[in-house]
């Protein structure tokens, strides 16, 4: 394994409810890659985003995750976050009561950066334009009757922002809209654009990845790890599914 | 052809709980309560002297205290009038052959020895206000499980073990019918399961009030020692005269570390019945309680069985049912009191009401600040049948800890015409689809119960369905 | 003009009480002494002052007669079948059912067929006294059939003063009110040493007819020190709709009491509160909805966030009358309980004597929800940020949901106090 890995990890379970959803995970993203985490329904790729993240729902049973030259097994997500990892949620949760700009501005406060307010308001509303993003959002509780449009715009918007070491979008959603998939392109690619940053897509839509140059496509099945190769993969999967990697994982 | 079906309420066959005997050789003290009285019962009970104090103490608390202000009129009662203790002319058999033929027959009618034989591992009687009839099976006993009457237990090897818990839970200052308990109780039972011992059968006490006008004042005290296992069945009845009856029981439970203690109870009290019952248990570490409670009878009912959770991660669950119908004012729910780290509980009651009938749910849920990371939820559904009945809720909840969740929620409403046209779409009556339909409403708590309990329960649902279409 | 301590008990009662030693079924308000009766008070233009003060009572009254005819009295003979239909059920049931001393109350209530016994201060009758008294003159605001009418009342916070507004407002049928309560700090008190001390209030009564809409929302703004009472008595008539809203964020002591009576048909109650406790604020809140009228709907929903040694007691209760086919009313309270010393206490009741109907309430209590704070810490907030965050969240939401500018900047002037820099969020031209 290369020593210029941004993410890995090493023998990584975990379970849920005593129930074991993840299994000896190994893999790792370079600095500066784009990377695909592909597989079928249930196949444990979201676990392995919210495991990433930190999720207390799940306990990681063995193993152990290193960013950025740092083992953050043991942090909590506010600490993972802080130092540069960014997980945007399949389905963001709503908070009543917390209008957008209020978390936007927690949210950078939680960092440290002194910004005048004045200061803020700008940045956000410069950001909200350049994402098609109508500003009067900012004033609106957040998530409370957002399409998935709008929320995938909230979730790009924080990306922009926070301007993450490494992003983990999770959008094993099928079901996401021809809207909220071209409001995820436009965030990758901005984000690209703007902090050359490391990228591991969660998917099986594999319209999302047109525009980008994949570097490394990971294949699990049944909360493992089974496969590993090049952007043709994504091709070859389009054209045949995941069957071959599920009787390859029933035989064992 | 089957029998026709009555179609009003006031025909509801309601006999088989209604025979009565003549109580005309029994006992009767003066009406009315005086310290005079209060000494003659413990005298003839021949209890200890900490016992007496207990009781005159009880008393003075009962003359100084008013009734609650908030629930169903008890102006029907007329304390000075009741006779407040009545004894049955025999002593406590072990033999079920030698209690006298009308009681035998009384308890033979409710089915309670047969219940005995054929499941369960105890059995307590209680006729008026003493206890006549107490086995245990043998097996239980050899386990090193104490059931026996209360009275007797006082002067037994836990007798200190009784003075210690005694009306601790349930303080005669708690309420004026708690004093009144505490100044004239009689009979009950006591039980006690060494630790670690779980006994896979129930143990079931049976109360039934004949005698007209008068008191049951039984106290149950159930001690369920570090790792023990109970399930304990309460069931009452009694015939019905046209005056008033009172029921001011109380029920005393003690759940150690890791014990469980499973206590369910059908109430059916005839119609006249003042149902003013207080029953309460507290969980050490770990322990559990679950209470499986269905009102049915009584003219007025009090009853909140309350939980408190004292020790970490002590949980506790409820479930009731309670249904009103012609007559009736049944102000039911329950207390749980989070006072532990960690500790759970969950709340689940159905309320019916129909013909006139009052239900009210009532509860409070009060965390302490020692209840850090505690949860509890309450579901409350109430279903009214017709426009002339009421239902209330009436929840309370005093969380005084950052770091709880505590939910609640509640439904009120009618049988859906939707279903009951879906149902008769299928070619079942009217009347069957909404018996079906109450049924399915009283599920929740029926699967809890026992079998034969279950069965029970559901033909009181039939019986207080019948006549239910107008 | 200075006066002695007046002590209004059984305040903000709820209509059925439960156990005592809970604490909840009302509160007692103390008014200390010294204080000058002296209403601080804006009303803007226009408003209509056509009509006396008892221009409410009118239109009671009239909708008393039009009520009267559409639900005729029972006849003797009905009365009479009434009777002995009960001298039955009593003969039959043990002296018939025994019902609760709130039970017997509520049937009287109805027995007596009056709207204006029927009319409820939420509050309570000897608050919404004390505070006409207070006020002195009544701020009617009146529109006529079909018109629109927007008014907005400030209240300032005067430092040993009582200053107190008592507001009618009379939407005619198809008419629409919007009335805007501002209750603000006094300017130039803010941050005084020792701490002023005083009371603010507004008792407001609305009286909705036929397809009318009265829109009320309610600012209050104040400082620390300020016990501030908000009484609130509704009737509504056929398909007219009430909506109120009521943001609470300043004071010591807060009382906010609303009743309503949902008579018409398809008449519509709305209410939506949203509070702030902190340091060592007592708020004390208690809503009342009587429905009567088939179709008829209500919603209430409070929003809260207590932290410090606040302390919260909320009373909801709904009422389904007999009658009220098709009725349904609902209720929610979500509380963050964000500091060890909160104290939250909440009472939500149903009170159902009709079968068609749908009632149904819910709570949530607690800390913040799990998956919210997953979201939150996954963003870099420690649990302490997050919760700091909804705190801010309720002044800022107040400001940008404001109805106007007074509402606004008072808002505004509020946060600036509690966290520098706050109003820069709201600055034009950004």
């Amino acid at each position: 394994m290369s020593n210029g890995a941004l993410l890995r990890c090493c023998g990584l379970s975990a379970a849920v409810e005593e129930k074991q959803i993840l299994h000896e995970i190994d893999f790792e993203v370079p600095q500066g890659e784009v990377h695909v985490l592909m597989g079928p329904n249930g196949a444990g790729k979201s676990t392995l985003g919210h495991v990433l993240m930190g999720d207390p729902v799940y306990d990681i049973t063995a193993g152990s995750i290193e960013f950025d030259g740092a083992d953050i097994t043991e942090l909590t997500p506010d600490k993972r976050s802080l130092a540069g990892m960014f997980l945007s949620f399949q389905a963001p949760v709503e908070i009543p009561g917390v209008p957008l700009r209020s978390f936007l501005r927690a949210m950078v406060e939680g960092r440290g950066e002194k910004m005048k307010n004045k200061e803020f308001r700008k940045q956000t509303k410069a950001l909200a334009e350049t994402l098609d993003m109508d500003p009067a959002y900012l004033d609106r509780e957040l998530g409370v009757g957002f399409s998935g449009g709008e929320k995938k715009k909230v979730e790009m918007l924080q990306l922009l922002m926070l301007k993450p070491k490494l992003a983990i979008l999770d959008e094993t959603d099928s079901g996401l809209d021809v809207d909220a998939l071209s409001v995820v392109s436009r965030g990758m690619e901005l984000y690209r654009e703007q902090c050359d940053g490391t990228l591991l897509i969660i998917t099986h839509n594999t319209r999302i990845l047109e525009h980008l140059n994949v570097d490394r496509v990971h294949v699990m099945v049944a909360g493992r790890m089974v496969a590993y190769g090049t952007a043709s993969l994504i091709e070859e999967i389009d054209a045949q599914g995941f069957e071959r990697y599920e009787a390859a994982v029933a035989i064992d | 052809m089957a029998e026709k079906k009555r179609t009003q309420v006031d025909d509801i066959d309601r006999s088989m709980y209604d025979f009565r005997y003549d109580d005309a050789d029994a006992e009767k003290l003066d009406a009315g309560l005086t310290p005079d009285i209060v000494r003659e019962i413990s005298e003839r009970k021949g209890e200890p002297e900490w016992m007496l104090e207990h009781r005159l103490k009880s008393l003075e608390v009962y003359n100084s205290i008013d009734m609650s202000d908030w629930g169903p009129s008890i102006d029907g009662l007329d304390m000075d009038n009741i006779v407040t203790y009545v004894k049955p002319p025999t002593e406590q058999k072990s033999d079920w052959e030698s209690v006298p033929d009308n009681i035998k027959d009384t308890f033979d009618r409710l089915g309670i020895p047969q219940a005995e034989r054929s499941y369960l591992a105890g059995v307590g009687a209680q006729y008026d206000s003493e206890l006549v009839y107490h086995s245990m099976q043998e097996s239980a006993a050899k386990m090193g499980i104490v059931y026996s009457g209360i009275e007797e237990a006082l002067h037994g090897e836990y007798a200190e073990l009784i003075r210690s818990k005694f009306m601790t839970l349930i303080p005669p200052t708690d309420h004026k019918f708690a004093a009144l308990h505490g100044a004239v109780w009689s009979g009950g039972s006591f039980v006690y399961v060494p630790r670690g011992v779980r006994l896979d059968y129930p143990l079931q006490s049976y109360f039934r009030l004949n005698a007209k006008g008068a008191g049951q004042f039984e106290h149950t005290l159930i001690i369920v020692e570090d790792d023990a296992d109970l399930h304990f069945i309460e069931g009452c009845s009694a015939p019905k005269y046209n005056v008033a009856n009172l029921h001011a029981g109380a029920v005393e439970l003690f759940v150690g570390k890791r014990a469980h203690l499973r206590y369910s109870t059908i109430e059916n009290w005839s119609k006249n019945m003042y149902n003013l019952n207080t029953k309460r248990c507290r969980c050490e570490e770990e322990g559990e309680i679950e209470w499986i409670s269905g009102s049915f009878g009584s003219h007025v009912g009090y009853l909140y069985p309350m939980s408190i959770l004292a020790g970490r991660k002590a949980r506790a669950s409820f479930t009731g049912i309670t249904f009103a119908g012609r007559g009736q004012n049944l102000d039911t729910g329950c207390k749980v009191v989070l006072a532990a780290p960690g500790t759970s509980a969950s709340v689940e009651t159905k309320g019916i009401s129909k013909d006139g009938g009052i239900q009210t749910f009532r509860s409070s849920v009060v965390a302490t600040p020692a209840a850090n990371g505690s949860r509890c939820t309450v579901s409350c559904q109430s279903l009214m049948l017709d426009d002339r009945s009421r239902s209330d809720t009436i929840p309370a909840m005093d969380i005084r800890c950052k770091n709880v969740d505590i939910g609640h929620e509640a439904t009120i409403g009618r049988i859906g015409d939707d279903k009951v046209f879906y149902l008769m779409s299928r070619g079942v009556s009217e009347e069957e689809a909404k018996a079906m339909i109450v049924n399915g409403f009283a599920e929740p708590i029926s699967k809890e119960l026992p079998l034969e309990y279950a069965v029970e329960m559901n033909n009181l649902i039939k019986l207080e369905m019948e006549g239910a279409i107008g | 003009m200075q006066t002695s301590a007046v002590t209004i008990g059984r305040a903000s009662a709820m209509p059925a009480p439960t156990w005592h030693f809970l604490n909840m079924n009302d509160t007692v308000i103390e008014v200390p002494a010294g204080l000058a009766i002296s209403p601080s008070v804006k009303v803007s233009e226009p408003y209509s002052a056509k009509g006396a003060a008892d221009e409410f009572e009118n239109a009671l009254a009239d909708a008393q007669e039009a009520w009267e005819q559409d639900h005729p009295a029972p006849t003797a003979e009905e009365l009479a079948t009434r009777e002995e239909f009960l001298a039955a059920e009593a003969d039959a049931t043990y002296g018939g059912t025994a019902q609760s001393a709130y039970q017997v109350v509520a049937d009287a209530i109805e027995e007596s067929r009056s709207l204006a016994v029927a009319f409820e201060h939420g509050v309570g009758d000897e608050a919404a006294a004390y505070l006409r008294y207070a006020a002195g003159e009544r701020v009617v605001v009146q529109a006529d059939p079909g018109k629109q009418v927007d008014a907005q009342v400030v209240v300032a916070a005067v430092p040993g003063t009582v200053s107190a507004a008592a507001i009618d407002v009379i939407a005619d049928a198809g008419s629409s009110v919007n009335l805007s309560i501002v209750v603000e700090a006094d300017a130039d008190a803010s941050g005084q040493a020792p701490q002023p001390e005083g009371i603010t209030g507004t008792t407001v009564r609305v009286f909705a007819d036929d397809g009318a809409q009265v829109s009320i929302t309610r600012t209050q703004a104040l400082d620390e020190g300020f016990t501030d009472i908000d009484d609130t008595g509704l009737f509504a008539a056929d398909d007219a709709r009430i909506d109120v809203r009521q943001t609470i964020l300043g004071g010591s002591a807060t009382f906010t009491g609303l009743a309503g009576d949902l008579r018409g048909d398809s008449s519509r109650i709305d209410v939506d509160t949203r509070y702030l406790g902190h340091s060592d604020r007592k708020l004390d809140l208690n809503y009342s909805l009587r429905h009567h009228g088939p179709k008829s709907r209500c919603n209430l929903q409070a929003n809260g966030v207590l932290a410090g040694r606040a302390s919260k007691t909320l009373r909801g209760t709904i009422d389904l009358v007999r009658g009220c086919k098709g009725a349904e009313g609902a209720e929610n309270e979500t509380v963050l309980l964000v500091d060890e010393g909160v104290h939250n206490k909440t009472v939500p009741v149903i009170l159902c004597n009709e079968d068609d109907v749908a009632g149904n309430h819910g709570a949530t209590i607690g800390h913040i929800r799990d998956e919210q704070l997953f979201y939150l810490t996954s963003r870099g907030l420690s649990q302490e940020a997050a919760e700091r965050m909804f705190v801010a969240a309720i002044v800022e939401q107040a400001a940008i949901d404001a109805p106007d500018e007074a509402a606004k900047d008072a808002v505004v002037r509020l946060g600036e106090r509690l966290a520098p820099g706050f109003a820069e969020l709201f600055e034009e031209g950004v």
